[in-house]
Parts: structure tokens; sequence; C-alpha cells
């Protein structure tokens, strides 16, 4: 909502600074969006009157205006398609400063070959409003050649204001005063309404019926007859155009001016285009259709009320009129509309049609059902005073959803309470009255909620309306009291957290992608109908650039985020994200939802450095921080199970299970899928259930580290290839008794020096005793039966025991 | 496995060159210097060398063992050249390293730097934000980023008709059956205060609750939005809370984030939840209030929107309004981390480029 100060003084003296009066409305619920200054700078221009138009004769589209400026008749070329002989308009003369359109002074031109002696203006050239349609056209009662400032108090600050949705009553002019009034303790004035009815002219011949109750409150009609239609003045016009609004004519001017200043919607029909003079408010029927004001046909429905004659639609109530009831030209006998229509029946409709109007979004809001006979008046008053018609005696009102009055009871010391401060009862009802409430005060207050105050029905909006006023920033400041013994994170929420520092703490680099995936993510993938993560949650309104469904998986958002990189010339990636994926279920109501983190490498391992050589991560990359994940989570319980999935390499993905469930997956993805998502490289992927990592974390446990010394002890065993490492050290844990301390593979070799299709594994076992010093005994009789173990059981050969460098059982 | 031990198992497989392999192997072992190798590597390699008497042995030998023995004496020749070649290696490593431990390093080398890791900003900013809430006592909680209708409108007081629910505003989940005239009432929650509701539902007061999480918005994609992005969530419901409290906890929130000098403004505001409802702008950290391009020149930025909890919402969990009252907020966590590291396009969040994820 565009305010102008000019205007505003009509109901209230200001006598504070603009950027003052927008901090104060900012700071009480009216956010100013700008501050505009218009005019300031303006020179050398001056009412201009059109004597003759001549075709240009090298432009089609360019016209040779003769205009006098009072006291010569200068040549101009003007474009502007509104320009007639004998108009009044702005006329810039050279030398003049339009500060709108250029910081240099207005020069002569010569435009396609005829030279141009001044400029006529649009308002938005003069500066005072944005319409570029066509030049300004001032009144015939301005005098020719007289400087525009003289006419149009062309200087004015306008506030631009974002009103919030619960105050329709601030989107006028009056409604502002209102605020401003009580925000400065400040008398305001409604305009004064003065009409002089003519008891000659007939409002009986015009009917009115509501066949639409319950979407139509209220209808107020006025008629005005005998109309001269012809522009407004230049003080209505300019006005309007601050406020954001084209000039039409006299009688449109007037019902957008009493829009602007009473919030109070208003249409004008052309009576005589008004079939039976008859208005019926109802909802149309199917197949109905209008030709709207803005030249569209709209097909209509038995939802959207409109305003209809005896046969035809003539408006969509309260968004558009339609042509074939406006006020033209020729019109002489004007009925206004004053109506108050249900806020959800106009929002509804103006949605349906994506037609929005400043007569809807007034209406979507809620108006004041009490004012549509005071701006029926006001109206009435303006266009008989501006276009010498004579107002018809008395009004059409049909009032179907009159209401009593709302009472709301106030207590102040609640108030006090809910707000932690100390506002005494006086100050309370003075701020309440302010605002137009009326107070009758006992131990609590009992008040009158005005009737353009629709969102005001209980308690706490009082108490907002005062805190409001009273000002936020005096509230003093304060904390809650009493102790709070939960507080912090939850179990899970620390063990989320530990999940991701440890993957930190590996090199890896948080990512964060949206939660939507596309259906083709699920063919890149190369899932098959029926597969788990097919199950997807669609989306019935996607975005083109979301997806239209939520992910099942993280892999999708990660291999996004690599091509993405690797176009950037990011190759060496080493990323994780933890978030939601999302699974539809049958029967229950909400999609399942969990949490996963997934995890991603590829490219070189290191970054180069002059001392070291680099590599390319691979599997045992991937699988060395997960298992540190599970370490610093204390879970000991999991193995690895080779696996088989759609998107992973053959033989080379691995199923992680915890506590044995199945946790997720890790495993380097086909060549297909990394090039369906137009990456290069090899890359290796894990995805684990968070949930299944929480369940089974563990608390650390202290255990008795042993002062006797331990010995390290050597094996070298060759085996057939086959033979996976795991059951190998399983059955040298199995068979090392409980002295052996730890088993760690050192040494995996193939080649020449062993026969084809075996492998030698050689292992580092320690032994330790928490009694003694262990013997060459001990250790070798644990050896052996690990040794005899193995050749039975997977059919090694012992290839080399090594108890230390010389020879002896190395002890340390 | 490495020469040493090959050439142990060549001496163990014949003994004809036991006790040479021996001795080569005791002589390599006794160097320790470019000297020693060079005099080593004539006396076993050399022309006069055991090599030679090696291989004049195996020409006497009968026929048929001469192949074996010959292949064992070039492996002997091959492992010895290597171990030699392998001794010097260690030798010049140890004269380079007493030579460098004299001289000095050259420091301006570049370090050896283990792989370093990043946390995503926004996560960042998530946790410094928790943090601050948790050390006024707050309880971290989580809830579904796919809701239902009542847990993000209804029992938030958004009135049936209101735009925020409309298909262009809100992500809708599709009908599994399009055949049941079901109402289409899940959805991508929109903000993180559902989880208000379902936290009241399911526990009782008082509640100092913070809730960080994803919402998402049906907003065409630019600098300033996405259709997903983070909020946090908080809300206090206790007997006595007061305006003032809010007020008051939100400047200590505003200090704590964004530097100790920083004040607080709330500017009345509406919010379908609570009321009354203010947005809160704190003093711009940038230019102290002086007005700055960060601020657009009004000296405050727009942080984040509050208000009591109301009452209509109490009366969808059951709560008795007159007993208890309460205070919300909530505030988006792209925003602040745009202000507070001058972020100009909200897309960089979710592009995820290492470059400029390395940069916090």
């Amino acid at each position: 909502m565009k305010v102008s100060l000019e205007w505003l003084s009509e109901y209230l003296k200001l006598e504070v600074e603009p950027e003052e009066l927008a901090c104060m409305l900012d700071l009480s619920g009216t956010a100013v969006d700008r501050i505009i200054r218009i005019g300031t700078g303006l020179s050398g221009v001056v009412v201009g009157r059109v004597v003759e138009v001549q075709p240009h004769p090298n432009a089609d589209s360019l016209s040779v205006a003769h205009v006098e400026d009072g006291s010569n008749v200068r040549e101009v070329v003007c474009g502007a398609p509104n320009l007639v002989s004998g108009m009044r308009t702005a006329f810039a003369l050279p030398g003049a400063r339009l500060p709108a359109i250029s910081t240099s002074e207005l020069k002569r031109a010569n435009i396609r070959g005829v030279a141009s002696d001044g400029m006529l203006l649009s308002a938005a050239e003069l500066g005072i409003g944005e319409d570029t349609s066509g030049i300004i056209e001032l009144g015939q009662d301005v005098l020719v050649g007289a400087d525009i400032h003289d006419v149009l108090p062309v200087e004015d600050v306008v506030l631009d204001l974002e009103i919030t949705p619960n105050r329709p009553d601030c989107m006028s002019m009056i409604g502002i005063a209102r605020e401003i009034s009580a925000l400065l303790n400040l008398e305001f004035n409604y305009p004064e309404i003065e009409i002089i009815e003519d008891e000659s002219t007939y409002l009986d011949s015009v009917k009115v019926k509501v066949g639409a109750p319950g979407d139509c409150q209220r209808y107020t009609a006025r008629l005005v007859s005998d109309v001269k239609i012809s522009p407004s003045p230049s003080w209505m016009q300019r006005r309007l155009m601050a406020a954001g609004f084209r000039a039409i004519n006299n009688v449109v001017d007037v019902t957008n001016y009493v829009l602007v200043e009473l919030g109070q919607p208003l249409h004008a029909f052309d009576l005589e285009r008004i079939e039976g003079k008859t208005i019926i408010v109802r909802h149309a029927e199917r197949g109905e259709v209008i030709r709207t004001l803005d030249g569209e046909d709209r097909q209509l429905d038995e939802k959207s009320l409109v305003i209809a004659d005896s046969s035809n639609p003539v408006a969509i109530a309260g968004i558009m009129g339609g042509e074939n009831s406006e006020v033209t030209e020729q019109t002489k006998n004007v009925l206004i509309e004053s109506a108050c229509f249900e806020p959800t029946s106009i929002y509804l409709t103006s949605k349906r049609f994506g037609l929005r109007s400043e007569s809807s979004s007034r209406f979507e809001r809620g108006t004041d059902p009490i004012g549509t006979s005071r701006a029926a008046r006001r109206a009435a008053q303006l266009i008989s005073q501006i276009s010498g018609g004579r107002i018809a005696l008395g009004e059409i009102d049909i009032f179907p959803g009159k209401k009593e009055s709302i009472f709301v009871e106030l207590r102040p010391w609640r108030l006090n309470e809910l707000l932690g401060v100390e506002i005494s009862k006086t100050e309370i009802t003075n701020i309440l009255e302010r605002l137009e409430f009326k107070i009758s005060s006992g131990e609590t207050l009992n008040v009158e909620v005005p009737s353009f105050r629709r969102d005001i029905e209980r308690e706490i909006d009082l108490v907002e309306e005062v805190a409001r006023i009273f000002g936020y920033n005096k509230i003093p400041s304060d904390l809650p009291k009493g102790g709070r013994y939960e507080a912090g994170l939850s179990k899970t929420g620390k063990i989320e957290r530990e999940i991701s520092n440890i993957l930190i703490a590996q090199g890896l680099f948080e990512c964060i992608s949206p939660s939507f995936m596309q259906n083709l993510d699920l063919t890149r993938l190369r899932l098959p109908e029926g597969h788990a993560l097919t199950k997807v949650v669609t989306l019935l309104n996607p975005l083109s650039e979301t997806g239209e469904c939520m992910r099942t998986s993280l892999m999708p958002g990660l291999l996004k985020i690599v091509r993405h990189n690797q176009n950037r010339g990011n190759k060496d990636l080493a990323i994780f994200e933890t978030g939601r994926v999302f699974f539809s279920a049958e029967g229950n109501k909400l999609p399942i939802e969990m949490d996963c983190i997934g995890i991603l490498l590829s490219g070189m391992a290191s970054s180069q450095h002059w001392s070291v050589s680099q590599r390319e991560f691979d599997f045992f990359d991937l699988k060395g921080i997960v298992e540190n994940i599970l370490h610093t989570l204390f879970i000991g319980n999991y193995s690895l199970k080779k696996v088989e999935r759609p998107f992973l390499k053959s033989g080379r993905g691995s199923m992680l299970q915890v506590e044995g469930k199945d946790a997720g997956f890790l495993g380097e993805l086909k060549s297909e899928v990394v090039e369906a998502y137009d990456i290069k490289g090899h890359v290796y992927v894990a995805e684990i259930s968070t949930d299944c990592l929480i369940q089974a974390a563990g608390e650390p446990e202290h255990r008795e580290i042993g002062r006797f010394p331990g010995v390290k002890v050597d094996i070298s065993i060759i085996v057939d290839d086959g033979v996976e490492c795991e059951r190998v050290e399983n059955i040298i844990r199995a068979n090392g008794g409980e002295l052996l301390e730890s088993v760690s593979l050192f040494d995996l070799y193939k080649g020449t020096q062993i026969p084809d299709g075996m492998k030698s594994l050689a292992f580092s076992l320690e032994f330790r005793s928490f009694e003694r010093t262990l013997s060459d005994e001990d250790v070798n009789e644990r050896v052996d039966s690990i040794v005899s173990a193995l050749e039975r059981d997977v059919g090694a050969v012992l290839r080399k025991k090594d108890e230390g460098p010389s020879g002896s059982v190395r002890q340390n | 496995m490495g020469e040493l031990e090959r050439l142990r198992e060549l001496s163990r497989e014949n003994k004809s060159l036991k006790s040479v392999i021996e001795k080569s192997i005791s002589i390599i072992q006794g160097c320790s210097s470019l000297e020693d190798t060079r005099d080593a590597r004539i006396r076993i390699l050399g022309r006069k060398g055991m090599i030679t008497a090696v291989f004049e042995g195996i020409s006497k030998m009968p026929e048929d063992e001469r192949p074996a023995a010959g292949r064992a004496g070039n492996e002997f020749r091959t492992l010895v050249t290597a171990l030699l070649e392998e001794k010097e290696k260690e030798i010049e490593a140890s004269i380079h390293m007493e030579s460098r431990e004299l001289e000095g390093i050259d420091i301006t080398l570049p370090g050896r730097c283990p792989p370093l890791g990043k946390k995503h900003i926004l996560s960042k900013v998530i946790d410094d934000v928790v943090e601050i809430f948790i050390s006024l006592g707050y309880s971290v909680e989580t809830g579904p980023e796919v809701e239902l209708d009542y847990y993000n409108f209804e029992a938030l007081n958004t009135p049936a008709y209101h735009p925020a629910r409309s298909l262009q505003d809100t992500f809708y989940v599709k009908r599994s059956d399009p055949e049941r005239e079901e109402p289409d009432d899940i959805l991508l929650r929109t903000h993180t205060s559902p989880v208000q509701i379902r936290v009241m539902e399911s526990r009782k007061p008082p509640l100092y609750v913070i809730s960080p999480g994803k919402a998402y918005r049906k907003d065409e994609i630019d600098a300033t939005h996405t259709a997903m992005f983070f909020q946090v969530e908080g809300f206090a419901v206790d007997r006595g809370i007061t305006m003032a409290q809010l007020k008051g906890t939100l400047e200590v929130f505003a200090r704590k984030l964004f530097g100790s000098k920083r004040t607080v403004r709330l500017r009345p505001h509406f919010f379908p939840f609570t009321e009354p409802s203010a947005e809160v702008d704190v003093s711009c950290f940038a230019c102290d209030g002086a007005g700055c391009s960060i601020c657009k020149h009004s000296g405050w930025l727009e942080i984040l929107g509050c208000g009591m909890i109301d009452p209509n919402v109490f009366s969808h969990v059951g709560y008795d309004p007159e007993e208890f009252s309460g205070f919300a907020f909530g505030m988006g966590i792209e925003r602040i981390a745009m202000m507070k590291y001058g972020i100009e396009d909200m897309r960089y969040f979710y592009d995820d480029n290492i470059k400029f994820l390395s940069r916090f």
C-alpha cells in the first residue's frame, strides 16, 4: 500500500519527518518497505495545451503536436497514443530538469527529421507515478503556462507499506491515519461528507436483489445521474498516481480514490447498460462467460459470485467489472456499488481466475460491513462535485449479514502477566480508545470492537494491540526462571554428531543435497522394478528443478555433487552426507523416514606432495573409514558379507551387518552407473542406516593393559586364493587361546614365487599373559595348534614362522 | 619375500652353496660404508670373486646336476646384486640423513598435512545456534519432514484457506490411491513448527525445546530461495512465561551468536500461531548500526520471527492457556549464515563445491 504524505495530511496534522514516521510505523507492525521521494529537482515543466496534432512525416508511430506554453506555440514530436488536440498536459520546455528520466537538462532534439522544441510527459517521466502508457491528461481547469508545481503538488513523500494479512483496515488512508494517531496521540478526522440529494431523480427504478446472502453480507448502492465524463481534476489524478493507480476518468477515479481513502472497494456501473436496471448478486451458472475489464473472457462456474443484471453477469463480484457495463465517455447515469463480500469466496474465485485486483485484495482479507454506506455517500459526493451529476435521493441497502458488535473482556493484570510489564489500566484504556475501541471500565475492561477490526475476537488480540502501541521496545528483558534437567542433545543427537565428527576427522567433507530425487535416478541406479529403493514417495506438485519424488537413497545426491565438482576441476573427492531418506508406506499415513549416512570416495586418496607418491582411493579406504565409525561408537559385533547390488560392481559389493542386522552396504559403483551421472573414474560408495548404528552403539570399557611383556610372532601361510582372509583370521583367533591378544595381516602376496591360484598371507600375532612373562614353549604351543588348525581347515601350508630378527622369540 | 629370506632358502636347498651364501650375507651385512660395499662386490661378484669359484665348481659337476646348479648359481648372483644395491641405498640414505642433520633442513618445504575434512557451513551454524540454547537449558528434538496438514497448519492455527496451504506454495505428496477421495493432507513441512505440536502432545510442561531441521517450500529457485532450507525452531512452555522473557532470551542468543555489543529490537508482525507476534532485528554487526550495504543502510538485520504461543495452539494439545503460557521462535539458518559470512547466493549451500565448503 502506497501512502502519499500529502494526501495523508488531509486527515491529520503531521509534524514529524518522514523517516521518523516510517520508523514508528515499522515498530508498531506496519512495515515500511521504502520511502519514495517524488518530484524533487523537477523544473522547467509547465501546463501545455495541445493546439493541433499532425502525423509525423517520417514515422507512423509518432505525431507532431503544436503546443501552447502560455506565451508561444512550440512544435513537439510525441509518440503518446492519447495525444489529442485540446488536451492540457505536462510540457517540459528545453532546459527543463526531469530527474525521473535523466540527470542532464532537456535539450531541443531532432527526432526523425523534425525538430522537437520540448517534450510532453507521462506520469512516470514527470516522476509522480508509474504510468508510461500515455502522456498525463490534466483537467480543463488548469491555467495554460502555469508552472507544474503550482498545479500539482508534484513534490511528495510516499511510504510504501507492507500490510500484514490480519490488518485489512490498514489498507486505506484512514486506517493509516488512525494508526498514526494512536501512536502519536494525535487527533485525526474522517473526511467530511455532505451530499445534496436531488429528489427529482429516481432510485426507485433500480432493483437490487441479493441471491447469495452467504457470500454477500451487505450491498449498498447509490445513483448519480447526468454526469459528464472527463478527466478528473489534477489534484485527484496526482494522488491516485502516488498511490499507484492510473487516472482513467472522473467517475472511475472517484471509485479508486474512495477505495484508497476509506478502504472500501467500489464499482461504478453505467446504469443504462444494466438490463432491466436490476442488480442481482448471485452465483454464476455453469457456461456463463464474462469479458472482464482487462479484455479477457472468463468462464464462470457455480462457485463464482457475480453481479448480474436481469440476464447476464456484469461483474465478477469484488474482483473485476465486466466490459458490458463499464463506464464510458457516453455514460450519463452511474450506479455506485459499495458492498461487503465474504472473504473466502472472493479469495477462492480470485485464485481460480488468477486475477487479483485492488478490490479483491481488500475483500479477501475482510472489509468493514458498516462502512459501505459511508463510502457510497463519499463517492456520490465526489462524483457530483467533479462531474456535475445529481445524487438521487436515498440509497439501496441490503444487509443480510448484519451482526451484533463484538465485546471482549480484557483483564489488565493478565495483560501485564503475559507481557511481563506494568501498564496501568488508564494507559491501556487510552491506547484502545485511540484505536477506536469503546471501553466500559470495571475491575476488568469490557471492550467493544469496531466493525472494521475483524481480526479482534479474543483477549489475546487486545493484549497484542496494547503491546504494539505501547511499544515492544519498552518491554523489559528477562529470562525464564526454573531449572531444566533434560537440557542438551538426546543420545541420538550425540551419536549423530559423533559420526559426523569422526568422518570429518578422517578427511571427509560434509555435504548437504536436496531431499528430492528424480524417477530417472532409479533408472540410473539400474534398480529393477520392485527393488526396495523404488518405493518412492511421489510429490503431487513438484518443481522441475527438484525432481518428482523424495530420495530413497543418498547416492543420487552425492553423485550429482561429484559431477558438479568434477565439472569444476575438483576430481579428488572424499565426501559424506547425513540425512533422511523416505519410503512410501502402505497402510501407514506418513511415509517411513530413515536417517542415513552416505559416504563417497573418488579420485586420489591424498593430495600431491614432494615427498610421497599419490595413489587412488580403493575399496579398503572406504572400509577403513566405515570401520573407524564402528570403533568410535564401540560397536564390536559387526561383519561384512559379500553381496550383489544392481548398482555395485559384481564381486565388489559388501553388506554391513551390525548385530546380525543389515545396516547398509559398501562397494564400488558399476561403470554404467558412473557414466549415467556423467562422472569419470572409479566411485566407491557406502550407505549406512544411522538408526542401526545408534541402536548398537556401546560404551567404552576399561580393560587391564597388562604389566608383562607380550610376544610377537609372524606367521606366513600359503592358501588357495579363494579362501577369504576373514576366515583365516577367525581360525587363528579360535585356536590362539586366551593368550592371543591381537592378530593383524601385514602382507598379502600373489605372484611368481608361489604357485598359481594360491596366495601368501602373513599375520603378526601378539601373545600376552596378565600373570607372567610368557616362555617360548607357551607361545610355540599356541602357534603350533593355530598352524595345524589352518592346515586342517583351509589346507594352508606354513611358509614361514618368524620369531624375531635373530631367531629368538621377540619380546616387547 | 625379501632377498635375504630367499638367499637363506637357497642355501638350504643347495648344500654346495651353503657356505658361499652364508659368507656373502655376513660380508654384505658387515658393510658400513660405500667403500665396504665396493669391496664386497669385488669379493663376491668380481672376476676373482666367490661367484667365479662357484661356477667353476659347477662346471666340474656331473652333467645331469649342472642345469639345476647353474640356475641356483644365477639366482645367487641376482639376489646378491639386489642385496648389495639395497645395502648401498641404506648407506646412502643414512649418509644423507647424517649430512641433513648436520646441515639443517629447508623448513620452508611444504609440510605433510593429513587430509582435513570440513563440517558443512550450515551444519556449523546450526550447531552454533543449538549450542547456545543448550546452554540456556533447552533440549533438542526433531520431527518428521513429511508431515500431516494437521501438524503443519491446522494445529498451528492456520486458517483453512490460507495462501500458504496452496499447491503453489507447499509441496504435497501424491495419494497412493488416486481413486479414493482423500484430502491432500500429507505434505513436506513448510517450517519446523510442527515439532512444537508433536512435543506438546507427548509431554507436559515445563518444556524448553530447540528443534533444527529441514523445511520445504515451493519457491522458484534463485539467489534467496531454495525449495529446501533449514530452520531452527525454539519454544518454551511453562507457568508464567512472559514476552519479556522471550525478549531477554533472544538478546542472549543474538549476543552469543553475533557478538556482545549487539542489540535486539522487536517489530510487531503477524503469524497465525503466535500472538503477540514479532519479527526480530539485530543491530548490524558490520557497521554497529550506523548503516552499511549489509544492512541496506538501516542499521538492522532481520534474523527471526517469534511471539507468544497462541491460545488456540494450546487448545489443540489440551493445555490450559490460563495455566501455561509460552513463547516460540523460528529462524532460517541460510539467512543467518549468509549474513554472518557475507554469502550472496543461497544456492552455494547446496551445490557443495568443495572449494566453497573448504573456506569455512
